[in-house]
C-alpha cells in the first residue's frame, strides 16, 4: 500500500469568492426589502387610519395631554384668542362631523407649532414672535387644521405603530446587533414627520381657507418669507439637502406654489392685513423668560410632531428584542449543553 | 443626533471587522500553506487499523486543538445570509483555516515524539460562543504510531525532509515490516 499525504485542495471546502461580493448582494438586498416593506406597511396603514371613526383617536389622544390649560393670566388670554382664530377658520372648512378643534399654547421660545392626535394643535410663543399680521398666523394655523381634517396625526401613528412593529420584527430576525438597530433606527426616521403629500395637501387647503378669509394670500406669503429668514438650525434646515429628503418642501418651493395656486385660482397676491390681536400681539413682543430652545428644526412643524408613535415601536422593539434574548439564553443553557453531551457518552465506544 | 452615532459606530465597526479580519485570514492562509509543505513527512490518515505492513508500534494519542473567532464583518454578513439561506461563505474560510490549524498541531506533536506515521485522525468541533460572535474550537485527534525496535532520533525531521518523494512505501521505509 502507497500511502501518501497530499496538499489540501484550495477554493473547494472554502470559496475563494471575494467577501465584499456577498455583503454588497446582501446588504443591498436588506436594504431593498426593509425599504419595501416599509413603504407597503406605511401606506396600508396610512391608508386604514383616516378611516377609523374619530371618537376612537380622541380616546387615544386623551392619554396624550399635549395642550395643557395654560398657568398664567397672560397665556391664558393667547389661548382663547388662538382658539377664537381657529373656530373662525374650522368654519370654513367642512370638518367631517364629530370632529372639533382644540389649540393649545406653550409660552417657549421654540419656533414651532404643530397638529397632533384628537384634534389637538400647539403653538408656541417663539413661533408668534416671527410673524408680523393675523394673516401670517391664520396661514399656519390654517395648515395644521388641515392636517387635522384629513386625519393626518392618525395616519402618520398608524404607520408608525405598524412600521414600527415591522422593524421590531426586522431587527430580531438580524440578532441583538448594532446592525439590525441601525436598520430599524433608519425605518424611524421615516416616522417622526407628515410626508411631504400630507405637507403639500395641507398648504393647498390652508391657501384656500385663507383666500376665502381674508380675500388674498398674502398672509401665506409673509409667513413662507418669515421661514426663509430664519436661521438654519438642526440638521434638517440645511438649505443644500434637495427636497426630496426634507419632509417639509423647500420654503422657496411653498412660496412658489402659493404664487402658483393664486394665480391659478385667480386670488390676489396681497391685500389689507389684520393686526395680530391684542394678547397675541403681546405675547410675541415679550421677552423670553428662558433662552429659547434650539434643538429642533426651527419650521412649522419639527419632528416633534408625532413622537407618540416612535414611543410605542420602540416599545415593541424593545420588548420582542428581550424576547429573542429570552430564547436565545434558554438555547445556550449549560444544563441543556449538558444532556447532549450524555447522549453522547451514552453511545457505545466504537 | 444619536442615531447617526450609532451609524457611524455601526459603519466603524464594520470596516475594522472587516479590514483587521481580512489581513489575519490572509495572514493565518500563508502561514498554514507553508507549514502544511514542511510537515509532509508526518502521514496523517483517516483509517481506524494500521496498515497490514506495519510491524509492532508504539501507540499514542496526539491532538491538535484551535479556537478562532468571527469577526465583526463576518458575523454581519452570516446574519443577513441568516434570513435566506444558502452557503456561510464568511465562515466557511473559518472552518476550512481552523480544520486545517488542527491538523498542522497535531503532526507537530506527533512529530515533536518521533512519530511519522498518524492513524485514526478524527474531527471534533465545538461552538464557544461568547457574546455575539461565533467562536470555534477545532480539535484533531488520532493514534500516533512509533516502531518498537526503532531509534526515535534517527527519524530527525531533517531527514525526514530532504527525502524529496515525500510519499513511501510502508514496507521498505518503516523499519521491522516484513
Amino acid at each position: 500500500m502507497k500511502l501518501e499525504n497530499r496538499l489540501p485542495a484550495e477554493g473547494t471546502n472554502a470559496s475563494q469568492e471575494h467577501p465584499l461580493k456577498e455583503f454588497a448582494w446582501l446588504a443591498g438586498g436588506a436594504i431593498a426589502v426593509v425599504v419595501a416593506l416599509v413603504m407597503v406597511v406605511s401606506y396600508c396603514a396610512q391608508w386604514i387610519a383616516p378611516r377609523i371613526p374619530f371618537k376612537y383617536e380622541l380616546e387615544l389622544a386623551r392619554g396624550i395631554e399635549l395642550a395643557p390649560t395654560p398657568s398664567s393670566e397672560n397665556a391664558r388670554a393667547v389661548q382663547a384668542e388662538l382658539q377664537a382664530l381657529a373656530d373662525r377658520l374650522v368654519a370654513r372648512m367642512e370638518l367631517p362631523r364629530g370632529m372639533s378643534v382644540r389649540i393649545g399654547y406653550h409660552e417657549s421660545g421654540v419656533v414651532n407649532a404643530f397638529a397632533t392626535l384628537g384634534g389637538q394643535a400647539v403653538f408656541y410663543r417663539g413661533l408668534l414672535g416671527k410673524l408680523e399680521s393675523e394673516d401670517a398666523l391664520a396661514a399656519v394655523m390654517a395648515h395644521e387644521l388641515a392636517h387635522i381634517k384629513h386625519r393626518h396625526p392618525a395616519a402618520a401613528l398608524g404607520r408608525g405603530v405598524a412600521v414600527g412593529l415591522m422593524l421590531s420584527v426586522v431587527s430580531a430576525q438580524l440578532g441583538r446587533t448594532v446592525g439590525g438597530n441601525v436598520l430599524s433606527q433608519a425605518g424611524m426616521m421615516t416616522l417622526l414627520t407628515f410626508n411631504r403629500d400630507q405637507e403639500r395637501q395641507a398648504d393647498e387647503e390652508a391657501l384656500r381657507v385663507i383666500a376665502a378669509e381674508y380675500g388674498h394670500v398674502g398672509g401665506a406669503l409673509e409667513l413662507f418669507e418669515a421661514f426663509m429668514r430664519l436661521p438654519p438650525a438642526g440638521a434638517f434646515a440645511d438649505k443644500s439637502i434637495p427636497e426630496f429628503l426634507r419632509t417639509h418642501p423647500v420654503t422657496a418651493a411653498r412660496l412658489q406654489a402659493a404664487r402658483d395656486w393664486a394665480s391659478e385660482n385667480g386670488k390676489a397676491l396681497d391685500g389689507p392685513r389684520r393686526a395680530l390681536p391684542q394678547a397675541i400681539a403681546a405675547a410675541a413682543t415679550r421677552k423670553p423668560k428662558r433662552p429659547a430652545q434650539t434643538e429642533r428644526p426651527a419650521q412649522a412643524e419639527a419632528p416633534c410632531a408625532n413622537r407618540a408613535p416612535c414611543a410605542i415601536a420602540r416599545r415593541n422593539a424593545d420588548r420582542l428584542r428581550t424576547a429573542a434574548i429570552a430564547a436565545d439564553a434558554r438555547l445556550r443553557d449549560p444544563r441543556w449543553k449538558d444532556r447532549r453531551a450524555a447522549k453522547r457518552l451514552q453511545r457505545p465506544l466504537e | 443626533m444619536g442615531q447617526f452615532l450609532d451609524l457611524a459606530l455601526f459603519l466603524l465597526l464594520l470596516a475594522t471587522g472587516y479590514v483587521v479580519g481580512r489581513v489575519i485570514e490572509q495572514r493565518h492562509y500563508a502561514s498554514i500553506r507553508l507549514r502544511e509543505r514542511r510537515y509532509r513527512d508526518v502521514l496523517a490518515f483517516p483509517m481506524r487499523f494500521t496498515p497490514d505492513s506495519v510491524t509492532p508500534q508504539q501507540a499514542f494519542l496526539v491532538y491538535g486543538t484551535v479556537v478562532v473567532s468571527a469577526d465583526y464583518f463576518k458575523t454581519f454578513v452570516a446574519g443577513l445570509r441568516n434570513l435566506i439561506g444558502g452557503r456561510f461563505r464568511a465562515y466557511e474560510t473559518l472552518l476550512e483555516r481552523a480544520r486545517r490549524e488542527a491538523v498542522l498541531r497535531l503532526k507537530e506533536n506527533a512529530r515533536a515524539k518521533g512519530a511519522r506515521l498518524v492513524v485514526c485522525v478524527r474531527f471534533e468541533t465545538t461552538s464557544i460562543s461568547s457574546g455575539w460572535a461565533p467562536a470555534i474550537e477545532v480539535l484533531a485527534y488520532g493514534t500516533a504510531l512509533v516502531p518498537l525496535s526503532a531509534d526515535v532520533r534517527s527519524m530527525a525531521p531533517a531527514a525526514a525532509a530532504s527525502t524529496r518523494n515525500h510519499a513511501f512505501e510502508l514496507s521498505r521505509s518503516l523499519p521491522g515490516t516484513a
